[in-house]
């Protein structure tokens, strides 16, 4: 502990003394998120009862907790994967000082023209009997093209146009759910190849008796830890929090600040499109009014993980926990039989409470370092 | 009437202001004497514009009190300032330019009955006001329509309506015009007749002889010396405002033998900013330029390193036109730009200092667009030692750093990506001295190892004494240029204001001035 004590600079150099430069493995700082998820998980386990259920193999009646059991938590897993996938892309973009409140709209436009893609060959489309081996991958193309292609044009516009994000994408949440109704005609797509469903998305394991879908919960870890290493290491990254910071210093240091923010709204386009994906391929069924009210969720998600709206700060796990947080409190209420109604008052509490908590520390850090100089 | 002025009108008792990163004022205590013009001078940097702000509580000091008529007040927000009588004149325009000419002035006092506002005596009290600071327009207008010169006397109307018997003026006449100023300081001494008290930031020193009665010179956030101003005289103020040990401190000029042209700017304009500007700077020297806040010294940095769009005229470098129109693409001729703001234009304050370092130099770190960390800690680990920054690690954000090794990111960032022209606009400004004196080595070894060094600075000795050649400009045209041995601070002066030669010919030249400026600068007022 010694090691973490601050150097105290006196102000007459009483020698010349050669420091040693030192570089310390960056704080982690998450570690409020993690202590608040634990502790939530810790007291639904205790106080959320417990429930009979029929062992599937034996018959027997076994007694199990309600809220620590692996199909409930399976099915959080499943429940987050959406927001906290577009919660990582919101917070790329909130991060470069802009928000981004199309992703809804994006999730629902690409949602449909993956499943119309995918009904046209489906078991009773066009083009059944094609062979899965391009009609899946072409499905995930579609659903990620059409996120990545929405985002790009919100991008531009910001760019472009040089209107502030939230007008640009007020305007595009209109538009890309306009066009999802006027795709769809209001009706719902379902009929979609079960390579892509049960075979792709939707995949059974079996363990201990419950079934679980992991490949949602893998999709999630994996867009999440991808994001945390192109943050960290990449140079577009390094330039995501810099023009958030200050995009006046980064244009005068040379950066291609214009570049960097149209990269960070095709990637929240992007992240829409993966969750759209992974909602065709679990519900198996698409129509013009997915993913309604979404994007306030996500940014829900994202704020509670930590990033600011001031931009210039925000890390990818945050938005996962921030996401995971917000699905478990969900997940306890159910739990607890609490009135639903109640859920949104509990959620908007919560949300209040984590940004008041996040200025507070960043008061005492900024305290820290006037003292410092 | 005598006994009255025995009590000042404002006391400051040790007086201390910190941000994060810098120490704005430290132990400041002087008298105000009611009745009284009170001029505060100093450097940019000095600490009057903060001292300003906490008088007239937009700022809370960190410690020390201020005593009101000999009262003890403690301003919690600028309306307790103005209950005591404190109103200030900004130096930056703040004001809602949305709303009319009438409601800026009274915003302060609406007048009205419960929540609505009486419009008829809006416009009569504020026609009042303006009538009083002598501003010729229509209450009703929106104040965005109105010039800049109009904009500020409209805001010291505002200060007026507010019934202030304290008034405090930030630099007032640096956006008016000459007929402007005048009304000014017909304004100041009518008021003064009427019993106010003035406390008036500015570096303009023939403002200061015809307006004020007292002086007070502060120097990096200390407070100097106060005296009357008829016990002193610009010279003497000058010394006070700037004087330091100049032979010990910063480094003596070596000649050194220029090489070949690095960048020439040919007819480069601007319109509305700059026009007609040529100039030519070799490898190993440092041109200076010299000018008034206004007079486009920043706008031609600006312009050669691509941030304006308007610019017309080339700018060659190494013999190649280039006409850079971005700045990367400026970046890429080896130009480097430190700009006059590091704060919000030089670094992104929340980042480490590291990352700042080597924020324009990624390209040349990262391999696949993945940084390569061992090679960026290298060249961190070599710009923080080379020049000496201190920071509790480089890792530290950059905020928690002082001034000075603010300076120093900035410039280290330059360093690493190597340029060969370097724009330095306000090199050492609200830097410590010693700070300021490794900047000055520092710019000096950049030019002896061969980079053509552009300096824009409103600190004239270190214009002179760091320049090889000096440009000056006024009113966004080149003025005149001097070789070393002919530039004198008189001769610039003289240049950059065009007129008052009269009072500035028993400056010595530069090499007698630098001798001169004494060490002890208390000395001479007490």
């Amino acid at each position: 502990m010694q090691t973490d004590q601050p150097i105290v600079m006196t102000s007459e150099p009483v020698e010349p003394v050669k420091r040693v430069l030192t570089f310390r493995r960056p704080r982690f700082k998450e570690t409020g998120l993690v202590g608040v998820l634990v502790a939530l998980g810790f007291l639904l386990s205790i106080f959320g009862g417990s429930l009979q259920i029929p062992n599937r193999e034996t018959g027997e009646s076994v007694k199990v907790n309600k809220f620590l059991r692996a199909d409930n938590l399976d099915r959080l897993a499943k429940n987050t994967s959406f927001f906290a996938i577009m919660a990582v892309g919101a917070t790329f973009v909130i991060i470069t000082g802009g928000i981004d409140l199309s992703v809804g709209a994006i999730y629902c436009l690409a949602a449909v023209c993956g499943a119309m893609f995918l009904t046209r060959f489906g078991p009773h489309g066009a083009g059944a009997g094609a062979s899965p081996f391009w009609v899946v991958p072409g499905g995930v193309l579609v659903c990620l093209g059409v996120g990545a292609g929405c985002g790009f044009l919100n991008g531009l516009g910001v760019v472009g146009l040089r209107v502030h994000s939230f007008v640009i994408t007020l305007g595009t949440m209109a538009i890309y759910r306009g066009i999802a109704f006027v795709l769809t005609k209001a009706q719902a797509y379902t009929d979609f190849p079960e390579q892509f469903t049960d075979g792709f998305i939707r995949r059974e394991i079996n363990w201990h008796g419950a079934s679980l879908y992991p490949v949602p919960l893998t999709i999630m870890i994996g867009v999440t830890a991808f994001a945390w290493w192109y943050l960290k290491h990449s140079v577009t990254g390094r330039q995501i929090f810099a023009v958030g910071g200050n995009e006046q210093a980064s244009l005068f240091s040379g950066l291609p600040v214009s570049w960097v923010k149209v990269k960070v709204y095709t990637f929240s386009g992007l992240t829409a499109g993966i969750a759209a994906m992974i909602m065709l391929g679990y519900y198996g069924s698409a129509s013009s009014d997915a993913g309604k009210g979404y994007e306030l969720d996500v940014i829900a998600a994202a704020v509670v993980g930590g990033a600011s709206l001031a931009g210039g700060r925000g890390t990818a796990l945050g938005a996962l926990l921030g996401a995971l947080i917000i699905q478990v409190i969900n997940n306890g209420i159910i739990i607890l039989n609490i009135d639903q109604n109640y859920s949104q008052i509990i959620i908007g509490a919560v949300i209040v409470l984590a940004v008041l908590l996040d200025r507070i520390n960043h008061t005492l850090r900024d305290k820290r370092l006037t003292r410092a100089a | 009437m005598s006994s009255e002025a025995s009590i000042p009108a404002v006391r400051f008792r040790k007086v201390g202001k910190r941000f994060p990163g810098t120490i704005a004022l430290e132990g400041v205590s002087f008298e105000v004497m009611p009745g009284s013009c009170h001029a505060i001078m100093g450097e940019n940097g000095a600490g009057k514009s903060t001292l300003g702000k906490i008088l007239a509580g937009i700022l809370r000091p960190d410690g020390g009190t201020i005593e009101i008529d000999g009262v003890e007040r403690e301003f919690h927000s600028p309306i307790d300032a103005q209950r005591a009588g404190v109103a200030i004149v900004h130096q930056e325009l703040s004001f809602c330019p949305n709303l009319s000419v009438a409601e800026n002035v009274c915003l302060a006092h609406l007048p009205g009955h419960a929540g609505r506002v009486d419009w008829r005596k809006l416009h009569k009290n504020a026609q009042i006001y303006l009538d009083q600071v002598g501003v010729d327009c229509d209450v009703r207008e929106e104040l965005s329509g109105l010039s800049g010169g109009q904009t500020q006397m409209v805001q010291i109307a505002a200060a007026l309506a507010t019934g202030a018997r304290i008034l405090v003026m930030d630099e007032p006449t640096s956006s008016l015009s000459a007929v402007e100023a005048q009304r000014l300081e017909e304004l100041i001494a009518r008021l003064r007749r009427q019993g106010t008290t003035i406390l008036y930031v500015s570096h303009r020193m023939d403002e200061i002889f015809r307006l004020c009665d007292t002086v007070t010179v502060m120097r990096d956030g200390q407070h100097l010396a106060t005296s009357p101003l008829a016990q002193t005289n610009e010279e003497e103020l000058v010394k006070l405002m700037i004087g330091r040990c100049w032979q010990k401190i910063f480094p003596v000029h070596v000649e050194r033998a220029a090489g070949a042209e690095r960048l020439r700017v040919k007819h480069f304009s601007s319109p509305g900013k700059f026009q007609d500007i040529n100039f030519a700077i070799r490898a190993g020297e440092v041109l200076g330029v010299a000018g008034l806040v206004g007079s486009g010294r920043s706008e031609v940095a600006l312009g050669i390193f691509g941030l304006d769009p308007k610019v017309s005229g080339q700018v060659v470098i190494d013999g190649c036109k280039v006409n850079p129109n971005s700045p990367q693409e400026a970046m890429k001729w080896g130009i480097g730009l430190v700009s006059e703001d590091r704060k919000s234009q030089g670094l992104v304050l929340g980042m480490e200092c590291g990352e700042n370092i080597t924020l324009s130099t990624l390209d040349r770190l990262s391999r696949g667009g993945v940084i390569r960390r061992r090679k960026e800690r290298d060249v961190i680990v070599t710009f923080f030692e080379k020049l000496c920054i201190k920071a509790a690690s480089p890792q530290a954000p950059a905020q928690s750093l002082s001034g000075g090794n603010q300076q120093k990111l900035v410039l280290a960032k330059w360093l690493a990506r190597e340029s060969r022209v370097l724009i330095l606009d306000e090199p050492t400004r609200g830097v410590d001295i010693g700070a300021k004196a490794e900047i000055h080595r520092l710019i000096d070894e950049l030019a002896a190892a061969g980079c053509a060094v552009l300096m824009v600075s409103s600190d004239l000795p270190e214009v002179l004494n760091l320049s090889t050649r000096v440009i000056v400009m006024r009113n966004g045209r080149l003025a005149g240029r001097l070789d070393r041995s002919e530039a004198t601070a008189a001769g610039v002066l003289k240049l950059m204001t065009g007129c008052g030669e009269e009072n500035l010919a028993g400056l010595p030249p530069l090499a007698a001035n630098r001798m001169s400026l004494s060490c002890k600068p208390t000395n001479l007022l007490s």
